[in-house]
């Protein structure tokens, strides 16, 4: 928790009220502790190794954590938009044809779900070739960012 | 969970991101991809996908990757231009915050005086105590696996001194210099033919020699019958013309009797065609040696040494092309042996097997070509 307390002591923005500021802290302070408890679905071997390769260095294993919460996050928001993408088209669809919902019942995720899903965060999918697919951040000043 | 049908097949992603050079391909690059479609997969099932489409799930690693990358290169901007080399929450949070108001995010209008009120924190907070825990599925090893190079060994561990002074020896050594400089590849001997062929003679001879002792050997342990007087001269022998080629398979093939050889015993039928000389036949001359490898290593062989007959019996040799005798086998053995091993003949396990086969190689010629000796 020392740790922590000079951290923010060297980033910290002046805030009027210390009293909120004291209970800002614990509320981060409580929510970096909890993130130990959560073992976040991707590992932390990969986070560590492609964080290390952008140059974001940091021996705190609770950052690491909580990057990888936040891809986590972002991940999941992105299949649960081309999830209901995906139910919308089975409605859609089992309006027309009864016969069809048995078949139907298995959530696929699809590239084209995918792509509509991904245009909500700006990520646009092109296709290049039949082979080949690409995937750029645009719209996107600060993901695009090198 | 399983990946669904698709007729789209498998790509590699590498092949798509030719814009972003960074993300090369590497050993640990594509491992790291396969940690992260796996990942994404069991994300994707907890949100509530059953299978996925190949080229969807890779897309969305990719994704993944980037969006990784992406937010350690914004916090780190943010902790330099901060004056630190250390990234710290407050960085990542930024990093956060600056995705998440491309996304829209509750409460993202309102400038956070504290960071601790940013909307995306909030949402981060949200999430990890409403999602369910879903851990990894396998155990992933620590990497990019650092493998220990082989360093150029310095002066000092080379136990060299450096040539010039200026050079520390705690440097890598210099390579040798037969690496950057022509040398010879061979040492370059003096070749003497007339030495190389008297060395060769003297080498036969040698041979011829412990040959002749060997079958006087034999001879002796028979009780040998008076040996007649050789009709060769002995000396006659050693004065070999040697091949002019090193090679023994491609040397010129002697003549009847110009080499010392063992004596073909003939059996008792040609010996009654004989011209007069004495015989011994195959069986009797071969006995003792029969029995003596039978009983194991000789000892007899040391006693008999020193009542070995001067001369030996004279033997009638007919050679026909393309027939096997007894002397050609020992011909090449001679040959392949070489000078150093006839001294020890006598002594050696492996040699009483050589002998052992050699009289039982003898015993079957005579049995089977019985028949055509006696057209000699």
């Amino acid at each position: 928790m020392n740790a922590t307390s000079q951290q923010q002591g060297q980033g910290q923005q002046q805030h009027p009220n210390i009293e909120g500021r004291h209970d800002d802290d614990a509320a981060l302070s409580e929510f970096l502790a909890s993130l130990m408890d959560y073992t976040p679905t991707i590992p932390d071997e990969l986070v560590e190794h492609y964080l290390a390769k952008s140059g974001f260095q940091c021996p705190d294993v609770r950052l690491v954590r909580l990057v990888a919460v936040a891809t986590q996050k972002f991940i999941a928001d992105v299949a649960t938009d081309a999830l209901q993408q995906c139910k919308a088209r089975q409605s859609a669809v089992i309006k027309d044809k009864r016969e069809k919902q048995q078949k139907d019942k298995r959530l696929i995720l699809t590239m084209e779900d995918l792509s509509r899903a991904l245009h909500e965060v700006n990520i646009k999918i092109v296709l290049i070739s039949d082979n080949i697919q690409k995937s750029s951040f645009q719209d996107d000043p600060i993901v695009m960012m090198k | 969970m399983s990946d669904g049908g698709n007729e789209e097949s498998a790509r590699e992603i590498d092949n798509v991101i030719d814009i972003n050079p960074a993300i090369s391909r590497s050993g640990a690059n594509e491992f790291g991809r396969a940690i992260a479609k796996i990942a994404v997969a069991q994300i994707c099932e907890s949100v509530g996908f059953e299978s996925f489409n190949e080229s969807a799930l890779e897309s969305l690693s990719d994704i993944a990757v980037r969006y990784l990358c992406d937010l350690g290169k914004t916090a780190s901007s943010y902790a330099n231009s901060a004056g630190r080399t250390e990234c710290n929450v407050f960085d990542i949070i930024q990093g956060m915050e600056d995705f998440g108001l491309l996304r829209g995010v509750l409460g993202a209008s309102e400038a956070p005086n504290c960071v601790i009120e940013s909307g995306a924190l909030r949402e981060i907070m949200d999430y990890v105590e409403s999602a369910q825990e879903i851990p990894f599925a396998q155990p992933v090893p620590q990497f990019p696996v650092v493998r220990a190079r082989k360093l150029i060994p310095s002066f000092l561990q080379m136990g060299e001194t450096p040539e010039f002074k200026q050079i520390p020896d705690w440097l890598p050594a210099f390579p040798d210099p037969h690496t950057y400089r022509h040398s010879p590849v061979w040492n370059e001997r003096v070749t003497d033919p007339r030495a190389d062929k008297i060395e060769l003679a003297r080498q036969r001879r040698k041979a011829e020699r412990s040959l002749l002792s060997l079958q006087q050997r034999l001879v002796c342990n028979g009780d040998v019958i008076a040996s007649t007087s050789t009709t060769e001269p002995h000396d006659s022998r050693l004065e070999m013309q040697p091949n002019a080629s090193e090679n023994p398979f491609l040397a010129k093939p002697l003549q009847a009797g110009e080499k010392d050889v063992s004596p073909v015993i003939l059996p008792d039928t040609v010996r009654n065609q004989a011209d007069g000389e004495n015989h011994i036949s195959l069986l009797e001359a071969f006995a003792p040696a029969i029995e003596a490898m039978k009983d194991g290593p000789s000892e007899s062989g040391h006693d008999v040494e020193k009542t070995l007959p001067d001369k030996r019996p004279a033997v009638c040799l007919e050679f026909k092309t393309g027939k096997k005798v007894l002397g050609d086998l020992l011909d090449l053995r001679l040959r392949n042996r070489g000078s150093g091993r006839t001294a020890s003949w006598f002594g050696h396990n492996d040699e009483k097997d050589d002998k052992k086969r050699r009289a039982e190689f003898i015993l079957r010629q005579s049995m089977e070509n019985q028949q055509e000796l006696t057209q000699l």
